[in-house]
């Protein structure tokens, strides 16, 4: 189980992740594996593997909501970054870009085992 | 009582459509403290719930981007619906371009991701949802159920708030009124009475759809319609009694109509429908114009009236009202001969002088004031007898009148029993005069009155007959001891053949009823002939003499 202490390491905004779960930390914590385990990742892999601008974006945008509202910052950013490169479909290297993310995710992952 | 409506006092219940479970769970929790929270996971789950559930959802959270169905597509469903376009939506976006395509769609609000702090949230919930019920409870009571058109009480709120945003604008307030809109009823049914109000309801909306205009339905058959001010109304009018001509069913419906145009006095909004009320009322039952302005000379004869009715009782304190007495000649000896008067009242203002009996009287009469003003002829008539007697030697008797509201006065009798005591005067001195159209209200109770006024030794006088409905049956019930009658008929008696024998037949009914008839307002030697030779007993009017003041006619007496 992961603690706070793990996700301010990790970069986390607990403090405003915190009060969006109205200071509940069970609650708060309970979230973070709901988050890493978000199915958005794969798609977002899957649909740059295929070029799929489209399907890419909405993965992206979904897992910035998502990582925004938890306030896990590096996600968030990171998450944020493909969002907008793809909404203005600009040519990015979204392979290395989408490899960062999942290490990110990874890393926090293995926070929580 | 207004608990209930507030958050504790019901569970309201609140969908959450939101593909991502951390989102939909981090609303959840913020919102289950209050409401009773239910989620989907797409637009078509939602949409399915939203119909098979019984109980309304008071607030949907809408997510955009959802697999299946998206949250624009499920905007659309609801909004198009009549059952749920009511429900307010919040949608779940900090897209600036969501957003806008969501408030043409119908949104009622925005959270943005990431989400604001819970109570923020929160407070946004409740405004929304109280906002919506407030809404709802406006929109079903703003309106008048069978024409569409709003109901008065939101109709001059409206224009207050018009008014107040909108201030200096020239703008005229209109009254509409349905000419015998109850034969309407009475002949066709109720039924197709409300049909005829739709339709004018309809007509009126049509047009009138060209200029900025709110139209009310203020009672029955009274439609109000506050508008930009018009120059001119007559093509409208003129449209709108097309338009009510080709209505079938029914006989042809005319409208009257008043307006008050813009009026930029300090007068309350309902005042001034009240005025454009006066002007309409001004046509009722006028073929010749079914429109009228309302106008300052309205207005003037409003407040000079007020003024009247305000000024009454100090008027009576001060002596302003005199008592004017017009004699009265018997006839029926070789010449005229004064033996008794008419007391009539007169009012000296001291700002604006005498005033005509005829633009008080009907005014107090309205208002039952008619009673003290009556009294007060009573007792200084009685006195003024007393004072014959006593200065002259003579007895003159002197007719008051009785109005019809002092029928149901309990004091009547009494009051005049003690004035008579009071000055020593006689019953038959006191000459009650009761005007022909009270007996058709309640005849009853009239009977039951004249009858113990006339056991006590009072004559009675039926006044004016022949000015309204007259019923010869009046004649043989009411115990009555002279026949005035109303000066209409004296007028024409030299006039056309046909008013001479109905007076004829009138002074000879009332000869085989042993009732002395006396005829008013003669004014020229040929009238009093006539009248003379058809075996009329007394007479009045300006051919003798006008009403006097009790100097003059003191005078006139002495003379013999």
């Amino acid at each position: 189980m992961i603690t706070i202490d793990d996700l301010n390491s990790f970069g986390a905004n607990t403090e405003e992740g915190l009060a969006r779960c109205m200071g509940k930390e069970a609650l708060y914590l309970k979230l973070i594996p709901k988050a890493i385990n978000d199915s958005n990742f794969e798609k977002l892999v899957e649909s740059v593997e295929k070029g799929d601008m489209t399907a890419s974006f909405e993965a992206a945008h979904a897992l910035k909501g998502v990582m925004g509202n938890l306030s896990l910052t590096p996600l968030f950013d990171k998450s944020s970054e493909i969002t907008e490169l793809l909404r203005k479909k600009t040519d990015a290297d979204y392979k290395s870009l989408t490899r960062e993310l999942l290490e990110m995710r990874d890393k926090l992952k293995s926070l929580c085992d | 009582m207004d608990n209930f409506r507030k958050n504790n006092g019901i569970r309201r219940r609140i969908l959450i459509v939101e593909d991502e479970a951390v989102n939909r769970d981090i609303l959840g929790w913020i919102l289950e403290e209050e409401y009773e929270v239910f989620y989907a996971e797409n637009g078509q789950i939602a949409y399915d719930m939203i119909k098979e559930e019984e109980q309304t959802f008071s607030l949907i959270l809408l997510d955009i981007m959802m697999p299946e169905m998206d949250g624009y597509t499920l905007l659309q469903l609801l909004k198009k619906d009549e059952k749920y376009k009511y429900i307010p939506v919040i949608v779940l976006t900090a897209e600036k371009n969501a957003e806008v395509k969501s408030i043409k769609l119908g949104a009622a609000d925005f959270i943005k991701k990431p989400y604001d702090m819970p109570e923020v949230i929160m407070a946004r919930c409740e405004r929304i949802i109280e906002l919506y019920e407030d809404q709802r409870i406006i929109r079903s009571t703003e309106k008048d159920t069978l024409t569409g058109l709003y109901a008065k009480n939101y109709f001059y709120e409206y224009i207050k708030q018009i008014e107040d945003i909108g201030a200096g604008e020239e703008r005229d307030a209109i009254v509409i009124n349905v000419e015998h809109f109850s034969l309407i009823n009475e002949l066709y049914g109720h039924d197709e009475g409300d049909n005829v109000l739709k339709d004018i309801a309809k007509i009126l909306t049509d047009v009138f759809a060209d200029i900025r205009t709110i139209i009310c339905r203020f009672e029955s058959d009274t439609f109000c319609i506050y508008c930009d001010h018009q120059e001119d109304y007559s093509g409208r009018l003129k449209s709108i009694q097309a338009r009510l001509d080709e209505l079938k069913g029914s006989n042809r419906i005319r409208i009257r109509v008043g307006i008050n145009s813009n009026d930029r006095s300090e007068a309350s909004v309902a005042t001034r429908f009240d005025r454009a009320k006066s002007a309409c009322d001004r046509v009722r039952g006028d073929y010749t114009h079914n429109m009228a302005y309302y106008s300052n000379d309205l207005l003037k004869q409003a407040i000079y009236n007020e003024r009247l009715i305000n000024e009454i009782e100090g008027a009576i304190h001060n002596g302003d009202f005199v008592v004017y007495y017009q004699p009265k000649y018997t006839i029926s000896g070789d010449k005229p001969v004064l033996k008794s008067a008419e007391a009539l009242i007169r009012w000296k203002h001291p700002e604006m002088g005498m005033i005509s009996p005829g633009e008080f009287i009907p005014l107090f009469e309205n208002n039952g004031l008619i009673q003290e003003l009556d009294s007060y002829v009573w007792w200084r008539a009685a006195k003024q007898i007393r004072e014959w007697k006593d200065k002259i030697g003579k007895a003159v008797p002197v007719s008051v009148n009785v109005s019809r509201i002092d029928i149901y006065n309990p004091e009547l009798e009494e009051y005049l029993l003690g004035l008579l005591e009071k000055n020593k005067i006689n019953a038959d001195e006191l000459m009650l005069e009761i005007t022909e159209s009270a007996y058709s209200e309640n005849a009853d109770r009239l009977l039951e009155v004249v009858n113990n006024l006339k056991a006590k030794g009072f004559k009675i006088e039926m006044d004016d007959f022949g000015s309204g409905y007259s019923s010869l049956n009046m004649l043989t019930a009411m115990p009555i001891d002279v026949l005035k009658m109303d000066m209409g008929f004296v007028k024409n008696v030299t006039k056309d053949e046909k008013s001479k024998r109905l007076v004829e037949l009138i002074i000879s009914i009332a000869k085989y009823l042993n009732l002395t008839v006396v005829a008013e307002g003669v004014e020229e030697q040929e009238q009093l002939d006539i009248l003379r030779d058809m075996g009329c007993d007394v007479v009045q009017g300006f051919y003798f003499s006008k009403p006097l003041p009790p100097e003059e006619f003191e005078e006139l007496l002495k003379k013999g």
